[in-house]
């Protein structure tokens, strides 16, 4: 049994806040767009609810990026264009394939390197992708006036309405598929379990069990 | 310094400051050139004050002088159009036609501190007064050709609008002699101001269409049934809203029922002009009424259908449906696989 710190205190919290802001977000935003219905947020709630978890997903995002350029997490960003296409089909072919065959996962948690190159890619899109054109859409809709009238030809608020909610459809999408992925680790739970404690737990079998090594921060 | 200072300063620092009587006059030499100075100063104070107040009062005074007259005027009309029962009968129509005027709408009206006489001239200063207005007389272009600055519109351009508009071409009988008075009160009228709650302005403009349009809201009324949400319409949007032409802001011009604007898509969603305006407008206001941070929190610029795009709701929609499957799909083949390798 191999046990890697992968995930520090700051990560783990800055994940759950997140997680709980996107639900938050994805609760009233639903009440918004869809108002009317009974079994959603009052509209005058939602609105309020919404701005508020936008506001701090916005002071969350902007920590979550600070931290990671500061800390060694980032390595974990660095993509391995080298072996980027090879990694890709390898892990493609996996999901899709070897997965059912109960074969070995093609990809090996290390402490360098924590996610597999499809996962990194998503992830990447995600929070330096997805995640800014969202909060910025969402702060241009609250000051949508000093915006100029039109933006490529079209009524600029219109243009900011679609790719808010374009967006949203995408990481809510992504949300889907996040929810879903981590459960193919070893278990079902073994990926939810080490973003609540922090270690990464893997049964080694071409090795005998070793002690976990000391519990070292890496970040 | 400071022993001079103490000393100039302690005569009139000893007397009442209400005692008529000059200050003793001492024979100390200090005190004597002291007074005399202060005295310079204030001769030179007076002689300033002088000179600025009279330069000054001239101008302020034919202000005022307007002013006074204008109110002067209005007073004596008012003296019998406040009565609020002032009417009399047609002879022709046998209609009552009510002569009283709101002193408290005309004081706050755009036009609260004219006199009466700049509209209604003629020989309305004596009374009998004529039985109609001569022509020229209460002519809003008359007065505001020239004063274009603050509008987004023209005056001439509102006129041009108001003759294509249905009140100014239709034949109805009910429509003669329509002219801008018989929507805008020019005893009563005030443009909207940012800051004013959307709701009232909406209410204020909804009004003049239904001082004449009444029955369009009585209860059991069928008009506009095929709207959705027809009262909350109601009170939100403005009636010139669907019933001027939605692509510029002829504002004046009116539409008929059947050319009015019955596309939902005109508003909510894929040509945003309109609720585009209405967002910017509402967006100001939050941030004139809250502030730039809270407006941030309590944002109240929402239209509902801004983000709408009935299309595009239905793709994303059927793509996560899809996702949601195909996932399942997957966890179901995951169990399989693993069941059959466990009994294997």
């Amino acid at each position: 049994m191999t046990s890697l710190y992968l995930y520090p205190v700051w990560l783990r919290l800055w994940h759950w806040v997140n997680a709980l802001l996107f639900l938050t977000l994805i609760a009233s935003g639903v009440s918004m767009h869809y108002a009317g219905a009974d079994w959603l947020m009052p509209f005058a709630t939602a609105r309020v609810v919404h701005n508020t978890a936008g506001i701090l997903l916005t002071i969350g995002w902007i920590g979550f990026v600070v931290a990671n350029a500061r800390s060694e997490n980032a390595r974990h960003y660095r993509v391995r264009f080298r072996t980027l296409i090879g990694d890709l089909i390898a892990q493609t072919r996996y999901y899709m394939i070897g997965i059912f065959r109960l074969e070995p996962h093609p990809f090996h948690v290390t402490e360098a390197m924590k996610f597999n190159t499809l996962q990194q890619l998503s992830y990447l899109g995600v929070m330096y992708g997805l995640m800014p054109i969202l909060l910025l859409s969402g702060w241009a809709f609250l000051y949508s006036v000093y915006l100029p009238e039109t933006l490529f030809g079209l009524g600029s608020v219109w243009v900011v309405a679609m790719t808010h909610v374009v967006v949203s459809y995408l990481l809510a999408l992504f949300l889907l598929v996040h929810i879903y992925i981590i459960t193919t680790g070893e278990t079902v739970f073994s990926n939810l379990r080490a973003m609540i404690t922090g270690w990464h737990r893997e049964s080694d079998p071409t090795r005998t069990e070793t002690t976990a090594p000391t519990p070292r921060e890496t970040p | 310094m400071n022993a001079l200072r103490n000393r100039t300063a302690r005569p009139g620092a000893q007397r009442h400051p209400d005692d008529p009587c000059p200050p003793p006059t001492t024979g100390r030499p200090g005190s004597t050139k002291t007074r005399l100075v202060r005295l310079g100063w204030s001769l030179v104070l007076w002689l300033c004050l002088f000179a600025f107040g009279a330069s000054a009062e001239p101008a302020g005074d034919a202000g005022d002088e307007q002013l006074a007259e204008a109110a002067a005027d209005r007073h004596a009309c008012l003296r019998c159009h406040a009565m609020s029962s002032l009417a009399y009968r047609d002879p022709e129509t046998s209609e009552i036609i009510d002569l009283s005027i709101d002193r408290d709408g005309l004081a706050h009206s755009v036009h609260g501190e004219l006199a009466c006489i700049d509209c209604h001239r003629r020989s309305y200063r004596r009374y009998p007064h004529p039985d109609r207005p001569a022509p020229g007389d209460m002519d809003c272009i008359g007065c505001h050709e020239g004063d274009d600055q603050n509008l987004s519109r023209g005056w001439v351009d509102i006129d041009a609008e108001f003759k294509r508009s249905v009140h100014a071409v239709s034949d109805s009988p009910k429509a003669a002699g329509f002219s801008c008075h018989s929507c805008h009160d020019p005893h009563r009228f005030r443009p909207a101001a940012v800051g004013e709650p959307l709701a009232q302005i909406v209410r204020n403009h909804n009004g003049v269409c239904l001082s004449c349009h009444k029955r369009l809201v009585s209860p059991s009324s069928t008009s506009h049934d095929w709207l959705p949400n027809r009262d909350a319409h109601w009170t939100s949007v403005r009636c010139v809203d669907c019933h001027t032409p939605v692509a510029d802001f002829a504002n004046h011009e009116i539409l008929p029922a059947e050319k009015s604007e019955k596309n939902c898509v005109s508003c909510h969603s894929a040509d945003p002009q309109l609720l585009a305006r209405l967002y910017h407008f509402q967006s100001e206001e939050d941030i004139a009424r809250r502030g730039l941070l809270a407006k941030a929190v309590f944002n109240e610029a929402y239209v509902v259908g801004m983000s709408k795009s009935p299309a595009l709701d239905r793709l994303s929609l059927a793509i996560m449906g899809l996702m949601v499957l195909l996932l399942a799909a997957h966890g179901v083949g995951r169990y399989l696989a693993r069941r059959a390798n466990r009994r294997a």
